[in-house]
């Protein structure tokens, strides 16, 4: 080796390490709990919009200016990438946020039992005794492991204009009559109802609420924990979708159709007036106005419970609906439970009422609504006779993509009603 | 990119340099080799064999990623896996994109670059157009024909426009059209990337050649047949390997665009995995070791045989 | 046929030009075809959201330019330009170096399990980083590089390699036996040949991995996602392609914004390309002569 390479291969190696020393420099680790003159927060959601987004970074912001010596990292994430990949890679690796969304049922009961909630039964319990039943999803083994901050009811969304237009003078209260006003939409040129059956959930929760219809309510309450899905009305359901689907009441191409993403999702379509009405969540109403052209939430727009099937065994004053919520990681400092006990204070959920992206769990908050929409699914649910939580997250997450999968399928006509039990019991098999 | 044809059998190198002891020599043969080697492999080990071997041993469990790992079921997620229609129609979707790659688009592609091969006004622009789709995100570009391809988009529109109107339909969600449309958009995608490699294969072939030929009287075509495209075989082989490795592997474009439906209809082994796993990541593992090892015997096998000359195996090459 | 001066073929009977319209037809419709795609998303950024929601396969009726200026204007987007460009260059960098080396390797030297050497990096072709993800996130947070760049350009090194390895092998074996053994009659030592003679030539082929190691990187998702996002980095040090996935859910109601995002975010990546574009086709021509 002659000199001038040596100094040559000496020069690139220094330079290298001086621009690898200044690479790990950029870091800006988030790490929790300890930052030698205080404590540091993380707290991860999933509102990606405002007003739900700023309204979280003020909370963050009184809490910090309540608690000197805390600082609270708030971020948003996008709903899939924090569901799935994000927050069980976090577990997982042992470096959780100290508050992030807990989905209800069979998610929280996995979490718990690898260990990784705080139990808060005992911390918060003035808090979980002003919200009442509405924590009950949250509870494994009787100990409540998160608080939910929303909590709504499933309906069907609607255009009054268009339903007015089409001459449908009374709301739909029983499936033939839905059948009949969505002949008369098809007859206006629009799209009777919408589906975001790319997405999978939306058409799965179609047969969630056939099965609701189908299956009477002690059914529901013994087969979904034991998994258990003889009972024939669990086929029933699927067969009833599937007379339901013969009537074509969704728009075209659902099959492809997002639920809630862009101009052409089945929230899009019912926004722009392509499409009268789908079944949704509490959420859609900021869903569908966030897609409007001055994204406010629409006039016309208006709600009808979900309708009942007559002859069918399920009771008709039940309900599905479901909600978000925020646990507190295992490790957690204190300052993270003070914080969600602000979070879920009744002042904050009333001002989370009154931005209309969803029904508050707090009951107190109930009259901060303002959308005749949301208050009527308040006043719903606390009139149902039970509230059964969504099927997917009821059963758990194992069974979410199968399940919706197999809805689907049927559909689509390449699948039966049968097929969907048999996803169902083929995926309790593998648990 | 090309291999030169090395005239007569290769010599062994006399001991023209300098003689050494031979045992120092060794030694530092493979102190080189190490020192040049060496980062590479480490880097690979540690970061891709590593994460990877780890999945293989969740393969095993039923682990819902959560918690410690500890419910050994053997092959138990191999069965499931190799017994769901979904995923077996996975499969079958993955071969027909590899034969409809090989079929389509490397005819398409050296045709294309045949043609362009030479020097015209706008060249630069024309190569740079081409590639121009390899170049945008699969983010962007299944964002971009989700949006043309929808029901009321640009492509519904433009077909309408000229009359055609009843060929409009909702190309993306009908199980009978996803596929072959996806294919179209993979074509879209790839087909540049493809178009350079042969267009930078043909520069290493000697114009003298074609033209010795043209001036004894052969068309066009006979002398690309029999000249031209034998002379970028090697680069034709490689991307031949690329484009089957990569059908194999699909992901990213097909879960933008269509996450794999409608009702499976698009679905690929990773598209499957990324769905099925995610709520079991033992289960995602096995689908995972089992498209690796479709991808592995499919790549030895293609090595081993296709590409035996590009890579030297054979042994006369002898020197230290 | 006469001169040599006429810089096409001609074959007996047939004038083949760029006159001729078939190549100018194929020409036309390939650069359509690469480019329709792109420019609907660059048109549609000038349109206003409640525009393209009515009517999303519509002209720009009036010419809308908030949306660009909106981004353009917005600290995130050159943030994530920034910390793009860093991870990109970085892993450009690290891919080219130690793909070379270890290529040079495989390629002349002769030793027992060369073969083996080779198949070994192809085989990193054959797994998917989605699978990896899991695993590796908590690699690198034992390692303590989780949440920086140095823990987002390692990985990506490490899968870009078996591509690299792949392209360069042949293309360093295609150097003649007799250049070596010119090399060594001069006193040239193996490492001397290397750098003095095999990288001048391989600038081609580094060219072009560099170029695919550099797009790769600018346009991944999955290994941002989990480095960044997940190790805590501040929304505005994320890559572009994180960037646009944020931008677009956050502000999925505005189709005009994320079209004009999602355009600004191509644009680097082409000018790159544009850039470096001679020089891959120009420089592959050279590896042939020299």
């Amino acid at each position: 080796m002659n000199r001038a390479r040596i100094t040559r291969v000496g020069a690139v190696a220094a330079a290298s390490a001086l621009a690898i020393g200044g690479l790990t420099a950029c870091s800006t680790g988030g790490d929790s709990g300890g930052d030698g003159d205080g404590v540091t927060i993380t707290w991860w959601h999933n509102a990606t919009a405002d007003p739900q987004k700023a309204m979280w970074e003020q909370v963050a912001q009184e809490f910090e200016d309540a608690h000197p010596g805390v600082k609270v990292e708030v971020t948003g994430y996008q709903n899939e990438d924090l569901q799935r990949t994000l927050i069980p890679n976090a577990l997982q690796s042992g470096d959780a946020p100290d508050i992030f969304m807990v989905w209800p049922g069979g998610e929280v009961r996995a979490q718990v039992e690898a260990g990784y909630l705080k139990d808060l039964t005992s911390v918060m319990s003035d808090t979980i005794a002003e919200y009442g039943a509405v924590v009950n999803p949250w509870q494994v083994d009787g100990k409540q492991y998160a608080i939910p901050y929303t909590f709504g009811s499933e309906g069907i969304w609607y255009n009054t204009d268009l339903y007015a237009q089409a001459g449908i003078t009374s709301l739909p209260e029983t499936l033939p009559e839905l059948e009949a006003a969505n002949d008369k939409l098809r007859a206006l040129g629009v799209a009777p109802m919408a589906v975001g059956a790319g997405d999978l959930w939306p058409a799965g929760h179609w047969w969630y609420q056939f099965a609701l219809a189908s299956c009477s309510t002690d059914t529901l309450k013994t087969a979904i924990p034991a998994l258990d899905f003889s009972d024939p009305c669990w086929v029933e359901a699927g067969e009833r979708l599937q007379d339901f689907m013969a009537t074509e009441p969704f728009q075209e191409g659902f099959l492809a159709s997002s639920g809630q993403q862009g101009a052409d999702s089945s929230a899009g379509l019912v926004a722009n007036g392509n499409a009268a009405a789908e079944l949704m969540g509490a959420w859609n109403a900021g869903q569908i106005g966030s897609l409007t052209p001055d994204a406010t939430i629409p006039s016309w727009l208006g709600w009808y419970p979900m309708v009942s099937i007559p002859g069918a065994a399920g009771d008709p004053g039940i309900t599905m609906g479901g909600g978000d919520g925020f646990g507190v990681s295992a490790d957690a400092p204190d300052e993270a439970v003070e914080l969600l006990k602000y979070i879920a204070s009744v002042d904050v959920q009333k001002r989370f009422a009154a931005t209309n992206a969803g029904v508050p769990a707090h009951p107190g908050a109930l009259e901060a609504l303002t959308d005749p929409s949301l208050k009527q699914i308040g006043a719903g649910l606390a009139e149902a006779s039970y509230v059964q939580l969504w099927l997917d997250s009821d059963l758990g997450p194992a069974f979410g993509t199968p399940l919706n999968q197999a809805v689907v399928n049927l559909m689509a006509g390449t699948g039966t009603p049968e097929d969907i039990v048999k996803a169902l019991e083929d995926t309790a098999a593998t648990l | 990119m090309t291999s030169i044809t090395q005239a007569g059998p290769a010599t062994t190198a006399g001991p023209a340099a300098p003689t050494r002891p031979r045992r120092r020599r060794d030694t530092r043969k493979w102190l080189e080799i190490a020192l040049f080697a060496g980062p590479a492999l480490v880097v690979f080990v540690g970061f891709v064999i590593l994460p990877v071997a780890l999945a293989a041993v969740y393969s095993f469990y039923n682990w819902n990623g959560l918690g410690p790992l500890e419910r050994f079921i053997g092959i138990d997620n191999y069965v499931r896996a190799l017994s769901d229609s979904l995923f077996l129609q996975s499969i079958g979707n993955n071969f027909l994109i590899v034969v409809l790659s090989l079929l389509i688009q490397g005819p398409l592609a050296i045709v294309v670059a045949l043609l362009l091969n030479r020097k015209m006004r706008g060249r630069t622009l024309i190569r740079a157009a081409i590639f121009v789709p390899y170049v945008i995100a699969e983010v962007i570009a299944g964002l971009s024909f989700k949006l043309l391809l929808s029901p009321r988009g640009g492509i519904n529109a433009f077909l309408t426009s000229i009359g055609l109107g009843d060929l409009a339909q909702p190309w993306l969600a009908q199980p009978d059209t996803a596929l072959w449309v996806m294919f179209g958009i993979l074509t879209w995608k790839y087909l540049g990337f493809a178009i350079l490699l042969m267009l930078a294969g043909l520069q290493g072939v000697p114009e003298e050649l074609s033209e010795a030929a043209a001036i004894d009287g052969a068309g066009w075509w006979k002398i690309q047949w029999h000249i031209t495209i034998p002379l970028i075989a090697p680069t034709i082989r490689i991307w031949a390997f690329l484009s089957i490795i990569g059908s194999l592997q699909l992901f990213d474009m097909v879960w933008v665009t269509t996450k794999g439906g409608p009702v499976g209809a698009t679905s690929t082994m990773a598209t499957y995995m990324i769905q099925y796993g995610q709520a079991n990541p033992g289960y995602g593992s096995a689908v995972a070791v089992i498209l690796f090892l479709i991808s592995l015997v499919i790549a030895v096998l293609y090595q081993r045989h296709a590409m035996r000359r590009d890579l030297g195996t054979s042994t006369s090459r002898g020197d230290d | 046929m006469t001169t040599t001066t006429v810089p096409v073929i001609e074959p007996a009977g047939q004038r083949f030009s760029w006159r001729q319209p078939i190549v100018y037809i194929v020409a036309a419709t390939a650069i359509l075809v690469s480019i329709i795609p792109v420019l609907y998303v660059w048109i549609s950024g000038f349109r206003s959201s409640a525009d393209l929601n009515a009517n999303p396969a519509g002209w720009p009726d009036p010419w809308f330019l908030g949306n660009y200026v909106n981004v353009l204007t917005s600290p995130r987007f050159w943030g994530s330009l920034l910390s793009s460009t860093l991870v990109a260059a970085g892993t450009t960098l690290g891919v080219v170096v130690l793909g070379i080396c270890a290529a040079y390797v495989i390629a002349r030297y002769e030793f027992r399990g060369r073969q083996w050497l080779y198949t070994f990096f192809s085989a990193g072709l054959m797994f998917p980083l989605t699978v990896a993800a899991l695993p590796l996130s908590i690699l690198l947070r034992d390692m303590g590089i989780h949440g920086t760049f140095l823990g987002l350009i390692i990985p990506q090194v490490a899968f870009a390699l078996p591509v690299t390895i792949i392209i360069l092998v042949p293309f360093l074996r295609a150097i003649p036996n007799e250049v070596e053994e010119a090399a060594q009659l001069d006193g040239a030592s193996r490492v001397g040949f290397f750098w003095r003679i095999v990288l001048p030539l391989s600038v081609p082929g580094l060219v072009t991995v560099g170029v695919l190691a550099f797009l790769n990187s600018w346009n991944a998702y999955l290994l941002p996602l989990l480095v960044m996002a997940a190790g805590g980095m501040p929304q505005e040090l994320w890559t572009l392609p994180l960037g646009v996935q944020q931008f677009s859910t956050q502000y999925s109601q505005d189709t005009g914004a994320v079209m004009a995002y999602t355009s600004l975010a191509m644009l680097p990546a082409l000018i790159f390309f544009l850039a470096a574009e001679r020089r891959i086709v120009g420089g592959l021509t050279g590896a042939v002569k020299g």
